[in-house]
C-alpha cells in the first residue's frame, strides 16, 4: 500500500460526509441530491477498494463493480422518477412532495 | 320465665315481618290485627312476667357477638326497671296501635305503617330488657331507624322526608356520643355487660367517670331530645300524630333517660356528672315550657312539652332521684300519650287543622275528646291530685332535699317552669275547646264557623279512656309518707342498685313544698282561665294573633335552628364546597385532565416529525449517524 | 515515495472537487466539478493497484451516469440558476453541524486505532479478478443484470408520455 489505511479512509469519510451534508441541504433540488447520493457511494467504492488493496483480496474490487452497477440502475430509475415528478408539478423542490405524512 | 320474656320480644318482630312482608297482599283487617294482637300479647306476657317475677334475672339466649375477649350475647335482663317499663310501653304501644287503625283508615299504605310500628316496639323493648351494651345499642339504633321512617311516613311532601332526616341526624350526634363511651368503657373494664359495669365504677379516677358520664350524657340528649340537641322535636311533628304519642311521647325519648338511670351506678359517683346532668334537664325543661307558652301549633305545644318534661326526669335523675324519674316517667307516658291521642282526635276532626288560634268551642261538640283531654291537661299541669301533680312533686322536692347552690337553683328554675307548664297547658286546652265556635277575626275571608266535624271512628275516642283513667288515677302508684300511701312504686324499685329512697325531709318541709307546687299549678290555671275564657278570650287571641315582643324569639324555639344554622351548617357547607369545587373539581380532576392535556400536547411534538418531506428523514438519518459516531468516539472508553 | 505525493495531490483535488460540486448553484457547473473529483478517484483507484475498477470508474461512472445526469437536466431544462432556490445559511447549518460532528468523530475513532504494519502486497491479475467474478460471485452478477432489467423496465414506463392518465385511456395499464 502506497499510503497506510488510515488516511485513505478519512479520505472517503471527507467524501462520504461532504456528500451526506449536500443531500441533507440541498432540499431544493433533486438532482442536487441525486449528486450528493453518487458521492456517497463512491466515497463508499474507495473504501471497499483500499480494503481490497490492504488484504490482497479482489472480493473488494468485485463488490466496488457490484456498486457501480446497481448505482447506474439506482440513478436511471431515480432520474426517470424525476422526469415524472417534474411533468406532474413542474418542480423539484423535495419539500413541495409532502402527501405521505402522518 | 324464660318463654314469655322472650315471646315479649318475639311477638312484635314477627308482627312487623309479617306486614312487612306479607302485608301489602292481604286485606288491610288482616295486618292491623295481627300488628294489635302482637302487642296485645306482648302485654299479656309481661303481665304474666310480672306475676311470675320474685328477683332480678338475666336469661341469656343465644351467643350474639363473640371474639376473643369482647362477648355480647342476646342476654336480656329483668329487674324491676325494666319489667315496670316494659309492662308500660306495652299497654301504651298496644292502645296507639289500636288508636292507628282508625286514624290511618284512609292511608293507602297501612301495612309499612305497622310494620314500621311493630319494629319500633321490637327495638324500644330490646333496648330496655338488654343486658349488655351492644344489644341495648341496637335497641337504640333500631329506634332511631324506626323514628325516622315514620316521621317521614308521607314522604312526598318534602317537609315530612327533612323532618325525618332531621330527627336521625340530630340523634346522630348522640349515637356517637354512646357508641364512644361504649367501646371506652370495654377498653377500660373489659366488659360490657351492664350489670357488671355497674359494679366497676370505683376502679377508675374520678376524671374518667365524669368523661363517661358527660358522653352518656350527650347519647342521651340526643335520643331524650335535650338541650342542644333538642331541635329535632318540634319537626318530628310532620309525622302521623300516633307516632307522635308512640314514639315521642312514651317510649323514644325515654330512652335517654331510661339510659342515664340504667348506668347510674357507675356513673353516680361522680358529682361532676350529676351535676351537668341536672343541669340540662332544668335548662332544657325551662327553656321548653317558655317556648311552648307562645307556639300556634297543637301538636308543637305537646312538642315542647315532652322536651320539657322530660328535661324535668333528667334533672331528677342527675339530682340522684331514680325513683321519682321513673316515676315521672311511666306517668308521663300515659297522660302525654293521651294528650298526643286527643289532639290527634281534634285535628282529624277539624279536618287536619293544627292551628289552635282556628279551634274554638270543642267542649260542645266533643265531648268525648273533651274530658280525656281534661284529665290529661290537669295531670300535666301538675293539678292537684292528679299523677302528674305527685311525680312532679317528687322530682322537685329530690332536687331541693339534695342541698347546695346548684340544686337550690335548680329547684328554683323548676318551680317557674312549673308555673309557664301549667299556663301553657290550661292556655291550650281553654284556647281549644272553649270559647265560640266563631273566630272573631274571620281571618283570611273564612267563615268563622267551623264546619261540620269529620267523624271520628269510635276505636279513636275510645282508647282515650283508660289512658285517662289511668292518668288520674296513677298518683296512687307512689303517695308521698304524709298522704298515707305506701309508696308502691318506690318499695319496688327500692331493691335496685342506685334506687334505695332518701331519708326523706322532714314532713314539714314536704308539706310545704307540697302546698307550693299546687298553689303555682292553681296560679297558672287562674292566669290561663282570666286570659282565655270569658270576655277577654276575643281580645287575648286577638293580641297573640297580631304578635306580641317576644313571641317571634319563643315561637322559633330561642332561635336554635338558626343558631345551629350560622354556627354548623354554613361552614359544613362551605367547607364541602371548597372540597368539592376547589380540591375535587379543580386539584384532583385538574390535575388528572391537566395531565392528559400535557400529554397529548406532548405527543404532538413527535408527530410534527413526521412531514412527509424528504428532508425530515434526510437530517434524521445524518442525525442519527452523528449520535451513533460521537456516542462510540466520546460516551464510550 | 513519489507515489505517496501523488496520492496526497490527487486526494486534494478529489475533496476539493467534490466541495465544489455540493456547494455550485448551478446543476451542470455541479456535475462537471464532480466529473473532475470521479477522474482523480479513478487515478486513485489505479494507485491502489484495481485498475479494472478505475477503468469502470471513468467508463461508466463518469461517461453514464453523469451523462444520463446532464440529460434530465437539458430535458427538463433546470439548468437557470436564478429561478430555482439554492440553499442559504438555514439549509446548510444543519447539515454542516452534523456532518462535522459525525466526520469528527469518524476521524478520532480511525486515528485511535493502530493497524499493525502493512505487509507488501501482490497486486492482483485480471484473470484472477476474473475467475473470482465469475465463479464465485457468478450468482451475483446474474442478480445485478436482472436489477438492471427491471430499471430498465422501470424507466421505460415512468418515461412513458402518457403516464399521466387521461378519461379516455383508463384501461392502458
Amino acid at each position: 500500500m502506497i499510503v497506510p489505511l488510515e488516511h485513505i479512509l478519512i479520505l472517503a469519510g471527507v467524501l462520504f460526509f461532504a456528500g451526506m451534508a449536500g443531500l441533507v441541504a440541498w432540499r431544493a433540488n433533486v438532482i442536487m441530491m441525486l449528486v450528493s447520493i453518487e458521492i456517497m457511494l463512491n466515497a463508499v467504492m474507495l473504501v471497499f477498494v483500499a480494503g481490497s488493496a490492504r488484504w490482497g483480496n479482489a472480493d473488494g474490487q468485485l463488490f466496488a463493480l457490484f456498486i457501480m452497477a446497481l448505482t447506474s440502475a439506482e440513478v436511471s430509475l431515480a432520474l426517470a422518477m424525476v422526469v415524472y415528478l417534474h411533468r406532474r408539478r413542474k418542480t423539484v423542490d423535495t419539500d413541495l412532495f409532502n402527501e405521505m405524512s402522518g | 320465665m324464660k318463654l314469655s320474656l322472650a315471646l315479649i320480644l318475639l311477638l312484635p318482630l314477627s308482627g312487623g315481618l309479617f306486614n312487612a312482608l306479607a302485608g301489602s297482599r292481604l286485606p288491610r283487617k288482616a295486618g292491623e290485627a295481627v300488628a294489635c294482637a302482637a302487642i296485645w300479647g306482648a302485654f299479656a306476657c309481661s303481665v304474666l312476667t310480672f306475676i311470675a317475677f320474685s328477683a332480678p334475672v338475666t336469661i341469656e339466649y343465644a351467643s350474639w357477638l363473640s371474639d376473643f375477649d369482647f362477648k355480647a350475647p342476646i342476654a336480656l335482663r329483668l329487674d324491676q326497671l325494666s319489667l315496670s317499663l316494659t309492662i308500660m310501653i306495652t299497654f301504651v304501644c298496644g292502645l296507639i296501635h289500636l288508636y292507628s287503625v282508625g286514624y290511618m283508615k284512609d292511608d293507602p299504605s297501612p301495612s309499612r305503617y305497622f310494620a314500621l310500628l311493630n319494629i319500633f316496639v321490637f327495638a324500644m323493648l330490646t333496648l330496655i330488657l338488654a343486658e349488655n351494651l351492644p344489644l341495648l345499642y341496637l335497641g337504640w339504633e333500631g329506634v332511631g331507624f324506626c323514628s325516622y321512617a315514620l316521621i317521614g311516613f308521607w314522604y312526598s311532601d318534602e317537609k315530612n322526608a327533612t323532618a325525618g332526616r332531621k330527627a336521625f341526624i340530630v340523634t346522630r350526634v348522640g349515637d356517637t356520643a354512646l357508641g364512644i363511651a361504649m367501646v371506652w368503657m370495654f377498653q377500660l373494664f373489659g366488659t360490657t355487660a351492664i350489670s357488671e359495669l355497674n359494679g366497676m365504677g370505683f376502679l377508675m379516677p374520678s376524671g374518667v367517670i365524669t368523661s363517661l358520664g358527660v358522653l352518656l350524657l350527650i347519647g342521651a340528649a340526643g335520643k331524650s331530645a335535650q338541650l342542644p340537641l333538642s331541635v329535632w322535636l318540634p319537626d318530628a311533628m310532620a309525622g302521623p300524630t300516633p307516632v307522635s304519642a308512640q314514639i315521642h311521647a312514651a317510649t323514644m325519648v325515654t330512652a335517654g333517660v331510661y339510659l342515664l338511670a340504667r348506668l347510674s351506678p357507675l356513673i353516680g359517683s361522680s358529682s361532676t356528672a350529676l351535676g351537668a346532668i341536672a343541669v340540662t334537664g332544668g335548662v332544657t325543661a325551662l327553656y321548653a315550657a317558655s317556648c311552648a307558652c307562645v307556639q300556634r301549633d297543637l301538636k308543637r305545644i305537646l312538642a315542647y312539652s315532652t322536651i320539657s318534661q322530660i328535661g324535668y326526669m333528667v334533672m331528677g335523675v342527675g339530682a340522684g332521684a331514680l325513683t321519682a324519674s321513673t316515676f315521672h316517667l311511666l306517668t308521663h307516658a300515659f297522660f302525654k300519650a293521651l294528650l298526643f291521642l286527643g289532639a290527634g282526635c281534634v285535628i282529624t276532626a277539624l279536618h287536619h287543622e293544627q292551628d289552635i288560634f282556628r279551634m274554638g268551642g270543642l267542649k260542645k261538640r266533643l265531648p268525648a275528646v273533651f274530658w280525656p283531654f281534661l284529665a290529661g291537661s290537669l295531670c300535666l299541669a301538675g293539678f292537684p291530685g292528679s299523677s302528674g301533680y305527685f311525680s312532679k312533686d317528687a322530682i322537685l322536692g329530690a332536687t331541693l332535699e339534695r342541698g347546695g347552690h346548684l340544686y337550690g337553683a335548680l329547684f328554683v328554675i323548676g318551680l317557674v317552669t312549673a308555673l309557664l307548664t301549667a299556663f301553657y297547658t290550661f292556655r291550650m286546652l281553654f284556647v281549644v275547646f272553649y270559647g265560640e265556635s266563631v273566630h272573631p277575626m274571620g281571618a283570611e275571608g273564612r267563615s268563622g264557623i267551623v264546619a261540620d266535624l269529620h267523624h271520628l271512628p269510635p276505636v279513636m275516642t275510645l282508647t282515650l279512656i283508660p289512658l285517662a283513667l289511668i292518668a288520674l288515677c296513677g298518683g296512687f302508684l307512689d303517695l308521698p309518707e304524709n298522704f298515707g300511701g305506701h309508696g308502691i312504686l318506690g318499695s319496688f324499685l327500692a331493691a335496685l342498685p342506685g334506687f334505695a329512697p332518701h331519708a326523706p325531709a322532714s314532713s314539714a318541709t314536704e308539706f310545704s313544698l307540697q302546698i307550693g307546687a299546687a298553689t303555682i299549678s292553681l296560679i297558672g290555671f287562674g292566669l290561663a282561665w282570666s286570659r282565655y275564657t270569658g270576655p277577654r278570650r276575643a281580645e287575648s287571641l286577638r293580641r297573640e294573633e297580631a304578635g306580641l315582643p317576644l313571641a317571634d324569639f319563643l315561637m322559633n324555639g330561642w332561635y336554635l335552628d338558626q343558631l345551629y344554622r350560622v354556627l354548623f351548617i354554613r361552614p359544613y357547607i362551605l367547607l364541602s364546597r371548597l372540597l368539592w369545587k376547589g380540591i375535587d373539581e379543580a386539584l384532583i380532576d385538574g390535575a388528572l385532565n391537566g395531565l392528559g392535556r400535557v400529554t397529548i400536547r406532548a405527543g404532538f411534538v413527535p408527530a410534527g416529525w413526521s412531514t412527509g418531506r424528504v428532508a425530515t428523514s434526510l437530517i434524521a438519518l445524518a442525525g442519527g449517524a452523528a449520535a451513533v459516531l460521537g456516542y462510540v468516539v466520546w460516551w464510550l472508553p | 515515495m513519489i507515489e505517496q505525493a501523488i496520492f496526497y495531490i490527487l486526494a486534494t483535488v478529489t475533496v476539493i472537487g467534490t466541495i465544489l460540486a455540493i456547494t455550485e448553484k448551478h446543476p451542470v457547473h455541479a456535475i462537471l466539478y464532480l466529473v473532475t473529483s470521479l477522474f482523480s478517484m479513478a487515478v486513485i483507484f489505479f494507485l491502489l493497484m484495481t485498475p479494472l475498477v478505475a477503468a469502470f470508474e471513468v467508463i461508466i461512472y463518469a461517461g453514464a451516469i453523469m451523462v444520463l445526469f446532464l440529460f434530465v437536466i437539458m430535458m427538463l431544462d433546470l439548468g437557470q440558476p436564478e429561478k430555482g432556490m439554492s440553499p442559504g445559511w438555514r439549509e446548510w447549518l444543519p447539515a454542516l453541524l452534523l456532518c462535522g460532528i459525525s466526520l469528527v468523530s469518524l476521524g478520532i475513532v480511525i486515528a485511535s486505532r493502530h493497524a499493525p504494519d502493512s505487509m507488501q502486497p501482490v497486486p492482483l491479475a485480471i484473470r484472477e479478478v476474473a475467475r473470482r467474478l465469475f465463479q464465485e460471485h457468478g450468482l451475483a452478477v446474474e442478480l445485478v443484470s436482472l436489477q438492471l432489467l427491471f430499471a430498465l423496465v422501470g424507466a421505460l414506463y415512468l418515461g412513458k408520455p402518457s403516464a399521466a392518465p387521461t378519461k379516455k385511456e383508463v384501461e392502458t395499464p
